[in-house]
């Protein structure tokens, strides 16, 4: 349904170019989830925002494609992308507390998006008549919208604004907003990080529940791997804007390639081996803007060689749908 | 609830109103020059006895509590005296140049409203760009002009030099107006007298835009900064990603909020504008209750004084009490 093809993305800054994204490959069909993982900072977001055509600031996609039911999103007239956003793909946003404009009604700014897209128009009678028949018909979704995303008594709670929304209640309006046009692909950026751990699980139960009943394909960006590895069927490891390793969840988590992926999960403290010491990957991030051709994670590489600098490497297929992009394997 | 709420903060201006008389009242008083002097203008051919005789009819040769408590208890049944100088009732006065003054604060806070709100959200939308930075320096420049100097520049030119607009009164010498409610505007829009309405607007504009200048200039940088702080929030990108047109995105959801900071400016603002008033007034030659103040206070005209800075208090604090009913709407999680 959707394929992503050598997209790029970069920040045109006073010091440089940063590739934010830079030569991503990924697809996904209906119903399948999707996990993108990585550490802050790595261009999972500014990726989601890119496939929406919303690429923040002084941000400017240079090359690829993004493919979505055959046809290249890059090629859309702003006005097609507008009628794609919100209709056919939709976004969940990582803090509910800023998504929802703080001066209109929860009811509102859900039935928005029905309006905008004309979902509940009405063909026959006077424009006052069909004016109010509309009206009707979207509150009567919104209502249905918001029980089926279990915010309790709607019908009060259309009314209120979301400041007298709890944190789990929020993010369960944001997504009926995205689920109120029936879209076919959900961007959910971080959707749990905001929240706690117990209603982390009820949302995700939820985001599970969507998938499985409307068959909405999922993109989650998280830095959760254990939630990545219950609730995805295929994961892409992120670092510095690249793709470095992807494939099916358990090859990725079970049997991971990347030098990278590992530290990633030996970074996680297990509550089954207490004694088990973490090993956190030394450094950070690098700066976007320094990076050369060459792997981004050489710096902080365990077992890199002399081999790492001598070209750019690209993903290697490794059996199964399994890929990495590292010197070891190519 | 809220009617109930509006009525509480009303009846709450009572005593507000009684601190701004005693305090006006006595500080009157403590200002060098005395108003029978000034009548009598130090003439050495008035007898102390003819001096005496004044001062008693004006009830000023009693001790001040007595006169303040006097002044209070009269002023409670709605009589706010006689003025010194034109010995005419205080009220009648207030009451005659009362709608010329708020017609030309309205007027001067709508221009203003409606040329920095644009111009604002623009800015702000188009950071950094010709215009934004036009603007900006523009308003700066309005914000550092004195409205007396604005209001002589904008004579100079468009009076004296290309004749365009009347720089005194409020309408034109031998056009009739029949007055309905003192408003001229309004009176000549009822009476359906175009010519009227034509004249008024001539003698408006110059003073009104003098007025309104510096909140005009304020306003457009609040605007700007808190519309440049709105639109990196989430929920713009979250607009954005419903498939919003971006038209929408700025006018509905991103003013919407931007306008919160922006009317609690103009709230504190509509204290210097009643203060602008009375220079913008005396420049113009307005017959409002700025040029009244101005007048009676280099008269040393006790009950005029009184009474107009009674009526700026309660236009102040009316002002103030629209705002913050104003904000509980603009802004859900404030009640009044």
């Amino acid at each position: 349904m959707l394929q992503v093809k050598d997209l790029t993305m970069v920040y045109e800054t006073d010091r440089g170019k940063v590739k934010a994204v830079n030569g991503v490959n990924f697809s996904i069909g209906h119903g399948e989830v999707l996990g993108l993982v990585g550490e802050s900072g790595c261009g999972k977001s500014a990726t989601l925002l890119t496939l929406l055509g919303l690429v923040p600031y002084p941000g400017k996609i240079t090359s690829g494609e993004i493919l979505f039911n055959g046809e290249d999103l890059r090629k859309k007239s702003p006005t097609e992308m507008r009628n794609i956003r919100g209709k056919d793909i939709a976004m969940i946003f990582q803090d509910p507390m800023t998504a929802l404009n703080p001066v209109f009604k929860v009811g509102e700014q859900i039935r928005e998006t029905l309006r905008i897209h004309g979902l509940m128009q009405e063909q026959k009678g006077s424009w006052w008549s069909r004016r109010k028949k509309q009206n009707h018909n979207e509150r009567e979704r919104v209502m249905e919208l918001m029980k089926e995303v279990g915010i309790p008594s709607p019908d009060e709670r259309f009314f209120e604004y979301p400041h007298q929304f709890s944190g789990g209640m929020q993010q369960r309006v944001v997504i009926a907003i995205a689920l109120a046009c029936s879209a076919q692909l959900l961007l959910a950026d971080e959707p749990t990080t905001a929240l706690d751990v117990t209603i982390q699980a009820q949302i995700l139960e939820l985001l599970n529940k969507i998938n499985r009943e409307r068959e909405t394909a999922i993109i989650m960006v998280t830095h959760n791997l254990g939630m990545a590895a219950e609730f995805c069927q295929k994961i892409a490891v992120m670092y510095a804007g690249e793709i470095v390793e992807q494939g099916p969840t358990d090859a990725v988590l079970e049997n991971p390639k990347h030098p990278y992926t590992q530290g990633l999960l030996q970074s996680i403290p297990r509550i089954s081996e207490r004694k088990q010491r973490i090993e956190p990957i030394p450094g950070s991030v690098p700066d976007l803007a320094t990076l050369d051709e060459t792997c981004a994670f050489y710096p902080r590489c365990g077992k890199r060689t002399k081999a790492c600098l001598l070209k750019k490497y690209n993903l290697e297929d490794l059996g199964e749908g399994h890929s990495a992009k590292c010197a070891l394997y190519s | 609830m809220r009617a109930v709420k509006i009525v509480e903060r009303v009846l709450a201006t009572i005593p507000i109103m009684i601190g701004v008389a005693i305090l006006v009242f006595l500080f009157m008083r403590f200002t060098p020059g005395d108003p029978v002097d000034l009548m009598m203008g130090k003439d050495g051919n008035v007898s102390a006895q003819e001096v005496a005789t004044l001062r008693a009819q004006f009830n000023l040769d009693e001790p001040i509590y007595v006169q303040l408590f006097d002044y209070l208890h009269k002023a409670s049944q709605g009589d706010l005296g006689l003025s010194f100088k034109k010995n005419r009732p205080v009220i009648e006065l207030v009451k005659e140049a009362l709608p010329a003054t708020v017609e030309l604060s309205l007027v001067a806070v709508v221009i203003s409203l409606f040329i920095a709100i644009p111009i604002g959200v623009y800015s702000a939308v188009k950071q950094n760009s010709l215009i934004d930075r036009a603007s900006m320096g523009i308003s700066f420049l309005g914000v550092s002009m004195p409205a007396f100097w604005l209001g002589i520049v904008l004579i100079l030119i468009f009076s004296v030099k290309l004749g365009i607009s009347p720089a005194q009164g409020r309408i034109d010498y031998g056009v009739g107006l029949d007055k309905v409610t003192g408003f001229y505007l309004l009176d000549s829009i009822l009476t359906g007298n175009f010519q009227a309405f034509k004249s008024t607007l001539s003698h408006l504009l110059l003073p009104a835009i003098t007025l309104g200048a510096t909140l005009a200039a304020i306003v457009t940088r609040v605007v700007r900064s808190s519309m440049l702080e709105v639109l990196r929030q989430d929920y713009i990108v979250m607009a954005r990603a419903k498939g919003m047109s971006e038209f929408k995105v700025v006018v509905k959801h991103a003013l919407r909020n931007a306008l919160i900071p922006t009317v609690t400016v103009v709230g504190l603002e509509i204290g210097v504008l009643l203060g602008g008033n009375m220079i913008v007034e005396t420049v113009f030659g307005w017959p409002g209750l700025g040029r009244i103040a101005v007048e009676a206070i280099f008269n040393r005209d006790y009950p005029l004084v009184q009474g107009v800075v009674m009526f700026y208090a309660i236009v102040f604090v009316m002002a103030n009490l629209i705002v913050d009913i104003l904000y509980t709407y603009i802004n859900p999680k404030i009640s009044i």
